[in-house]
């Protein structure tokens, strides 16, 4: 036998003996979950953020030995992420592509707009025969527009409850500053969430805390003159000035309530505004301004996902600290539930996981024990911060 | 009240028109030279103003900085946009531009976002100051979006009458055959247009970025709808016409905003405009009503 002859049967020997001592890592089975959202347009921050957050926490995972799978092997965890533009068609586009591949999971999406009609195309209930609609689990990171999980028993949400948190800021309001008597609202009329928060929560809780509601102005998401309803909000003259919108126009409707020297006792904002957005748009003006989130870096968890999130070219807010997390359920659901994870067992897999989220009733959060809906609602920790300095600060913890 | 609130909402309204009708008055000189749109202006000039942005948080400067590094950027893209979108296309075939620059509009957007990711970016303010009379108040920054644009339209209009490079753009956009005939090198005229209004245009959107305090790709659809809007109301092609446009286009917004709300505006903004093309199809200063 030739050296290099010799050199190969060795090789091929070496080969077969670590392949068999080692049955577990070499049948290592591939987990896609595929992220979906806003990665062009306006909004693409979200997608952005989300995207690395998804990646981040499958990261750590897989370096913690990955996921156990229901034969006892180990799978590892692979993102996708796919853009929807923050568009309904494209969404649905998209959720069907990602459907038609071994993926288990869809995270997503990051609009509400796009969140609706998309629930509206997976089947309503589970088993029906007669309903024809996308059997796909998706579990939701963003679009935060309420009670939109109950459209489908495949829809899951691991979105913070607004009601809650606008209820409890007011309610800490009342309590905490007693000189605060009048509110006026400032609403995004043209889009899902901005305006849902107003009219449904901010406006409702604030009247029934006992806030006496001065008014409301309203503009458009790319509106750039805000001169009439400074001027309205100037009239008012109310103690706080809501704002329900997303930062390009909370900057906007800051900065022109600067010039025309609308001094409110205090400014509250949407959810989605704690974000870097309204900081990097107008922190001057957005000084104090007080936003109710469920996340912050506060316990040691939460700042190790942030940094690893920022690794991964992503800041964690409470957008996608919300898509960390649902890596991290996922992982439990999939062990928990057996999942296989092999080619021929994807709609069962699928099915397994639907099944195994719907009997959530609390999941380990970043910051905290979330409770889950029947719905497929969460209902998760949340924190007051506020802008001081050009960075969010936490103002007032109402867990402690 | 009823009277405040309506004299302070007109004059908001017009002098925030000042932005609409410094984008018009480009979209409507290219259309004067070369019988073309160029859909891109309006996110050319947003991204000019980007890119003064960022110059000036790399190097530093005063805010009013900004307006000449922004003028001069507007200026290399309208360069950019001529040779990508108008060079080398048929310029016989009227689709063939208008496609190539929504193309350029998309990409310009895109470019923005992708470089931003479509965070809004804090804008410095150039001029300060308001005068306050209690009820009734007024923007200075505003003020001085206006004059730029009378100031715009001067300077605009001694170029084209007063000057020869003027001369040379009034023939090719009459007779382009007969200008080269005499010499008149199209290219380099249809060329420095582009860079004369990329320029304007740069200015424009600092000012804009300056007077709304804030850029983001979302100022991007609004402005070329807008400049659009202004462009037909003021006549295609008419330097004085989109100026009145944009005032006139503010001062509506802003009233119908006033009477019947925010969700509505748009809609009577789009009235004015399908107005003035059954009746008015010329624009403003028309003398004629001119329809197939």
């Amino acid at each position: 036998m030739t050296i290099p002859r010799l050199l190969a049967a060795s090789a091929f020997v070496t080969t077969m003996a670590i392949s068999s001592a080692m049955p577990a890592a070499a049948q290592e089975r591939e987990i896609r979950l595929s992220g979906f959202g806003a990665m062009s347009g306006v909004v693409r921050s979200f997608g952005i953020n989300s995207k690395a957050a998804l990646e981040a926490a499958a990261d750590e995972i897989n370096k913690s030995g990955g996921v156990k799978l229901g034969d006892g092997t180990k799978g590892k965890i692979v993102i996708d992420y796919f853009d929807d533009r923050c568009n309904a068609e494209e969404g649905i586009s998209v959720t069907r592509r990602i459907a038609s591949t071994s993926s288990l999971v869809g995270i997503g999406p990051t609009c509400s707009n796009v969140a609706e009609p998309l629930f509206g195309v997976l089947q309503k209930k589970v088993g029906d025969a007669g309903d024809s609609g996308l059997q796909f689990p998706i579990f939701t990171d963003v679009a935060i527009k309420g009670g939109l999980a109950k459209i489908s028993e495949w829809a899951f949400r691991n979105v913070p409850d607004e009601g809650a948190m606008y209820a409890a800021l007011f309610q800490w309001l009342k309590k905490t500053r007693p000189e605060l008597k009048t509110i006026f609202g400032g609403v995004e009329e043209d889009f899902a969430h901005s305006r849902a928060t107003w009219y449904a929560v901010m406006k409702e809780v604030a009247a029934k805390e006992g806030f006496e509601i001065k008014g409301e102005a309203k503009w458009l998401l790319a509106d750039t003159n805000f001169t009439n309803q400074a001027r309205e909000a100037r009239r008012a003259a109310a103690d706080i000035v809501a704002i329900s919108a997303h930062p390009f126009t909370t900057c906007g409707m800051l900065k022109e309530l600067g010039r025309q020297g609308v001094k409110p006792k205090l400014v509250i904002g949407l959810t989605s505004s704690s974000s870097l957005e309204t900081l990097q748009g107008c922190a001057a003006e957005a000084e104090a301004i007080i936003i109710p989130t469920s996340f912050a870096p506060v316990t040691p968890e939460a700042r190790a996902a942030a940094d690893r999130a920022a690794k991964f070219n992503g800041s964690l807010d409470l957008h996608s600290g919300a898509a960390y997390e649902i890596v991290a359920i996922l992982k439990d659901v999939i062990e928990g539930e057996g999942v296989l994870a092999k080619s021929d067992t994807v709609q069962a897999d699928r099915a397994k996981i639907r099944n195994g989220l719907s009997k959530l009733t609390e999941t380990k959060g970043l910051i905290g024990i979330s409770k889950r809906t029947e719905e497929g609602e969460a209902v998760k920790p949340f924190l007051f911060v506020h802008a001081k300095g050009g960075k969010w600060e936490v103002l007032h913890n109402p867990t402690k | 009240m009823l009277i405040v609130d309506l004299v302070q909402s007109i004059v908001d309204g017009l002098l925030f028109g000042a932005t609409y009708a410094l984008i018009g008055i480009g979209f409507t000189l290219v259309f004067g030279v070369m019988h073309k749109i160029n859909m891109a202006y309006a996110a050319a000039s947003v991204g000019a103003a980007y890119a003064a942005l960022r110059l000036i948080a790399l190097i530093g400067g005063p805010a009013w900085a900004s307006l000449l590094i922004a003028a001069a950027a507007g200026g290399v893209f309208g360069l950019i946009i001529y040779w990508l979108c108008f060079r080398f296309i048929p310029l016989s075939n009227p689709l063939a531009t208008l496609m190539s620059t929504v193309g350029m509009f998309l990409l310009a957007e895109e470019i923005i976002v992708h470089t931003t990711d479509g965070m809004p970016q804090n804008y410095p303010v150039v001029v300060r100051g308001i005068l306050d009379m209690g009820e009734f108040m007024i923007r200075g920054d505003l003020v001085f979006v206006f004059v730029c644009a009378l100031l715009a339209m001067v300077v605009l209009l001694y170029l084209l009458y007063r000057t020869k490079l003027g001369i040379a753009t009034r023939a090719v956009s009459q007779q382009p055959v007969a200008a080269q005939l005499v010499g008149i090198r199209l290219n380099h005229i249809n060329a420095l247009t582009f860079i004369v209004t990329g320029m304007l245009g740069g200015f424009a959107g600092a000012l804009i970025g300056s007077a709304v305090g804030l850029l983001s790709p979302l100022l991007v659809i609004p402005l070329t709808i807008k400049g659009l809007i202004v462009t037909v109301i003021g006549g295609l092609g008419s330097i004085p016409g989109a100026i009145i446009a944009g005032l006139l286009v503010g001062m509506a917004e802003n009233v119908f905003q006033y009477f019947r709300g925010v969700t509505e505006r748009d809609i009577y903004v789009m009235l004015l405009l399908f107005v003035f093309l059954v009746f008015r199809p010329g624009g403003i200063f028309s003398n004629t009503v001119k329809r197939d």
